[in-house]
């Protein structure tokens, strides 16, 4: 009783846990996916929002510092094609035509020592000429086109304004700190780009000089005719200062702003790097330097930081062209923002959604064991009361008022426990009737078996008695009821160990069928055995033929047994009946008959030979009288010869007493036509019989030869054609057919002679049985046909009626297509 | 593809500079110490500006019309941005710039009185003059000798007409493009071929 309390507790407990799993699963899964999906979703939507944003501002900055870049170019430019300094620079040039290159090495040495040592000659004739007087008038704005002057930013952010001649010599300046000898610089040459021109845009690098970090325009001045560079202008820009202005401005957020970097990762202006730094991680440059807009996410923010961020990037479209010219890589604005900051709200939001996810899952987890409880309360009252109900407990009425399928499942329950209330009612008379009849049964079944003469006893599947009847106890001497009940069936019987092996293996047989769900019953065949006629002349082949017989010995008492199988019950093992039945004085009385026939059976058969052989006998015995009285030698031989005839006729009828016939006639088969061997046996019939009064009808069909035996053919048809003959007398008709059908020669002699009635007819082809007159046959004329016929694997049927006639129909297959014969010993 | 044609592009330019200039360089050779001989600057422009002319109508029929045709790529301004072929006067400019700076001295470019870009404007009255000259009669190029500081040079314009489509709807359609009434066949401009004399 505990361990089912405890297993009713877990059913409560558990199923209310199931009530609130369920409800949570319901209630959370779907909440935290939701959660997951909107995080992912939020931080993907945020990525591409600030992205783009990122790329358009980058796009937009870009183009904004290259029309700042690309008008510096062409305000530049105007100094280029000045036509003062061409003409002067022309002059210049024509006047190195006269130098050999070893002078003119020699001289800018010189010159360059001199600028070095601020020689105060070669410092004036450089910082103060004509041409440095325009480059003043370009700078101050006076030469410009009126609105467009140079912007003050780029005037203040000039580090340098300068020109070279045709050999990179400095021949206008508007400060000191440059170099004098250019021609070696990666600026001058790729300005100059021997002699066809092409500006040139230096990258950042820090000037020693002028002490920052600073990048360079270079511009070809080309000849008046445009053939070929007489000079380079070059302006040096300080970096920070020519950008800072345009893009420090630039911020959004707490971090974010916009940046211009090289192709090579180094800084040109920043608000937070220094200008000429690194990116801190050179694996994002290939990520920002495409020469096109975009954005990525990368690894790292560029600026120190480890985490990933999103990066906008835009290169100079103009500017990038002319950089890439110069020295391979262009220039890119890069926009970023700290990750902590761009993904601060998603975070605030996936943090605040999971707090009240989590009050959502608390609030589920009250609400659902309010709602279990509302649940599983009233089942399990329901539980209480179909348990009391199973035990057979009558049980009140259960009230439960919840309006839903609960309260419709109680009135289902109590309508239920009204019904088997009245149901038990009825079933308990019920049993009890049924009780009563088949305890009648079980006494009125004992009493019909005590009253049974012969002993009966049941075995169980392990042939062990279970039942024994008075006859049996009778019988077997016991006293005591249970004094062999669930002893071995041979301690009752106590018989020898064959019968005790053939009872077993019987027992197992009808067992078998038991299990099969026949029922069996074994009859004895004695019982067959004992009404069929039996052949006097049968030798036992064995000394089994008493054993073979459904009795057995027990105590010098003969019994006849019979089994009988018992339906067992569903579960349970079959069990096996046995009814004995004395037949010791029957058995001996049987015995002595069989003695008794095979007494008389030898006197019909002496009185049958004695008759066969007497007639050739006294034929030999009259021929021998003839032969002594006769003189004519030709007669004495035919004498002679029917004596050797009645001898060998005497002989045949001993062969075939003794049955050694098959044996000499053994291989000699030839091709054999049943027609022929019919109308041979039908002309030996009229040897032996006055036909002439008998209507002899045949129809013969051509028939296939066969291969047998024709003497033994020949006498099967000889000994039916006789019992025809026999039959009809000295009138009748006697018809004769063959045909073939069905693969089977098949012959038929019919006559109309007396017939044979019912009870004779079973017995026809039996040895020795004859309904002749002692003299005309021996009975043996159907037995020895039928057997030559069984031996070539042929049938013959008689059918007869008594006063109308007799048909006999042999048949013989033509499959063998020779009538060999299986049989050596037809007798 | 495009690659593999840009390639294509840029070896037959080669090729061009190369040849010119080694013929350029021949037909030069002897004329800083003696008098010409045989060939006069006249002619020598006449035969550059003949290979100039073939070398530009093959890359345009060719190359750009045939590319364009079967939807492989077009020819564009940026051709390098996006990944296209040169305009044919790209191409016959960027072929110019190769031939000076390989140093033989000839030197050629493409000029106009309509130029999208100013740097393609006549740089001389000479120039200016040539160009008006051939506009008005296309058959006839000008030609004459001028100067750079001691420098004399031997220069000859000859007309560049619209040779195909793309030249015509480019100047038509572009937005820095001072003339927009071209059409097939009309003189946009002029070549000037530049020869030192010395």
């Amino acid at each position: 009783m505990p361990s089912a309390q405890m297993t009713t507790n877990k059913g409560k407990r558990g199923l209310r846990r199931k009530l609130i799993v369920s409800m949570l699963l319901v209630g959370a899964v779907p909440l935290a996916i939701g959660l997951i999906m909107a995080f992912f979703q939020g931080t993907k939507e945020i990525r591409e929002v600030s992205g783009t944003s990122f790329e358009a501002l980058a796009t937009e900055t870009a183009r904004k510092i290259d029309l700042i870049l690309r008008d510096e170019l062409a305000k530049t430019s105007q100094i280029t094609t000045d036509v003062n300094i061409i003409k002067a620079l022309e002059v210049r040039r024509d006047q190195l035509a006269d130098y050999s290159d070893e002078d003119l090495q020699a001289l800018i040495a010189q010159e360059t020592q001199a600028w070095t040592e601020e020689v105060p000659e070669l410092v004036r004739r450089l910082t103060d000429n004509d041409l440095v007087t325009t480059l003043r008038r370009y700078y101050g704005g006076t030469y410009v086109d009126p609105g467009h002057p140079i912007p003050v930013i780029t005037r203040s952010a000039t580090r340098g304004l300068f020109i070279t001649d045709v050999v990179g010599r400095l021949i206008a300046t508007l400060n000191t700190d440059v170099p004098y000898a250019h021609s070696h610089t990666p600026w001058w040459q790729g300005a100059f780009k021997k002699g066809v021109g092409q500006p040139y845009i230096a990258n950042v690098a820090f000037n020693e000089q002028l002490k920052a970090y600073t990048f360079s325009l270079s511009l070809p001045i080309m000849d008046s005719l445009r053939y070929q560079v007489v000079g380079v202008l070059h302006q040096i820009f300080d970096a920070k200062e020519f950008f800072s202005s345009h893009i420090d401005t630039i911020r959004f957020g707490e971090t974010g702003h916009v940046m211009l970097i090289d192709g090579d990762g180094t800084v040109l202006s920043c608000p937070v790097l220094p200008t000429g730094t690194r990116l801190s991680d050179t694996q994002i440059v290939p990520l920002v330097t495409p020469m096109h807009n975009g954005w990525t996410p990368a690894p790292s923010d560029g600026h120190g930081g480890v985490r990933s961020s999103i990066i906008g990037f835009a290169p100079l479209p103009t500017t990038s062209r002319i950089t890439q010219d110069s020295t391979g890589m262009g220039w890119h604005m890069f926009v970023w923002q700290s990750s902590d900051e761009l993904f601060a709200p998603i975070e605030h939001l996936f943090t605040w959604v999971a707090v009240f996810g989590l009050l959502s899952i608390i609030l589920l987890i009250l609400l659902g064991n309010m709602a279990a409880s509302r649940i599983v309360t009233p089942i399990r009252r329901l539980q209480e009361a179909a348990k009391l109900i199973g035990h057979g407990d009558w049980q009140e009425p259960v009230t439960i008022k919840t309006g839903d399928e609960i309260e419709e499942l109680a009135d289902e329950v109590n309508r239920m426990n009204r019904q088997l209330a009245s149901t038990f009612a009825g079933l308990e008379s019920e049993v009890e009737t049924k009780s009563q009849e088949v305890q009648y049964l079980q006494e009125s079944t004992a009493q019909i078996l005590n009253s049974v003469p012969d002993p009966v006893i049941m075995l169980d599947h392990d042939q062990q008695v279970v039942y024994l009847n008075r006859a049996s106890k009778d019988a077997f001497h016991l006293s005591d009821k249970g004094q062999l009940e669930g002893q071995s069936l041979f301690t009752l019987l106590e018989t020898d160990s064959v019968t005790q092996q053939k009872i077993g293996k019987e027992f197992q047989a009808i067992g078998a069928d038991s299990n099969t769900g026949e029922t069996s019953e074994m009859s004895s065949a004695t019982s067959h055995n004992a009404g069929a006629l039996r052949d006097p002349l049968q030798q036992a082949t064995d000394g089994t033929a008493d054993s073979n017989r459904q009795e057995i010995r027990i105590n010098g008492q003969v019994y006849r047994y019979q089994w009988f199988g018992v339906r067992a019950r569903p579960g349970q093992n079959h069990e096996v009946g046995l009814v004995l039945r004395d037949v010791t004085e029957e058995s001996r009385l049987q015995d002595r008959l069989i003695k008794e026939e095979k007494l008389a059976s030898i006197g019909v058969l002496s009185a049958g030979i004695g008759h066969e052989l007497n007639n050739p006998l006294v034929g030999v015995i009259g021929l021998g009288e003839a032969i002594q009285d006769e003189e004519n030698p030709s007669q004495i031989k035919e004498y002679a010869l029917s004596i050797v005839q009645h001898g060998r006729r005497m002989a045949s009828i001993i062969r075939d007493f003794t049955g050694q016939a098959t044996s000499q006639v053994k291989g000699q088969l030839t091709q054999v036509n049943m027609n022929e061997q019919l109308k041979q046996a039908m002309n030996g019939v009229k040897e032996n019989f006055d036909t002439v009064s008998l209507d002899i009808q045949t129809d013969y069909q051509n028939l296939p030869d066969v291969m047998g035996n024709p003497q033994e053919l020949n006498q099967a048809f000889v000994n039916i054609m006789t019992n025809a003959v026999q039959a009809m007398g000295d009138q009748g008709i006697l018809k004769i057919s063959t045909s073939v059908q069905d693969d089977e020669i098949q012959i038929t002699i019919e006559d109309n002679g007396h017939g044979l009635s019912h009870h004779v007819l079973p017995k026809i082809f039996d040895p020795f049985f004859t309904t002749k007159q002692q003299g005309e046959g021996a009975g043996l004329g159907l037995t020895i046909a039928r057997r030559i016929i069984q031996k070539y694997e042929g049938q013959i049927q008689v059918t007869s009626k008594e006063g109308t006639g007799t048909i006999c129909q042999i048949t013989f297959p033509l499959s063998n297509h020779h009538l060999s014969g299986k049989k050596e010993d037809v007798l | 593809m495009k690659a593999f044609e840009n390639g294509r592009v840029w070896t037959a330019m080669l090729s061009l500079c190369l040849i010119m200039a080694g013929w350029a360089t021949i037909a030069f050779s002897g004329s800083k110490n003696e008098p010409p001989q045989g060939i006069s600057p006249e002619k020598v422009a006449d035969y550059v500006h003949s290979i100039i002319e073939a070398d530009r109508t093959v890359y345009t029929k060719h190359v750009v019309n045939r590319m364009k045709e079967k939807g492989i790529v077009s020819a564009a301004e940026h051709w390098e941005q996006k990944n296209a072929l040169p305009l044919p006067a790209q191409f016959l400019q960027r072929a110019g710039r190769l031939v000076a700076e390989r140093g033989s001295g000839i030197r050629y470019r493409l000029i106009s009185l309509w130029p999208i870009y100013r740097r393609n404007a006549p740089a001389t009255e000479f120039e200016r003059e040539g160009l008006k000259a051939v506009t008005a009669n296309p058959d006839m190029p000008h030609k004459g000798i001028v100067r750079s500081g001691k420098k004399q040079y031997y220069q000859a314009i000859y007309p560049d007409r619209a040779v195909a489509k793309a030249c015509v709807k480019c100047h038509n359609t572009h937005p820095l493009s001072p003339k927009r009434d071209f059409a097939l066949n009309n003189v946009m401009g002029g070549i000037v071929i530049t020869i030192p004399l010395e």
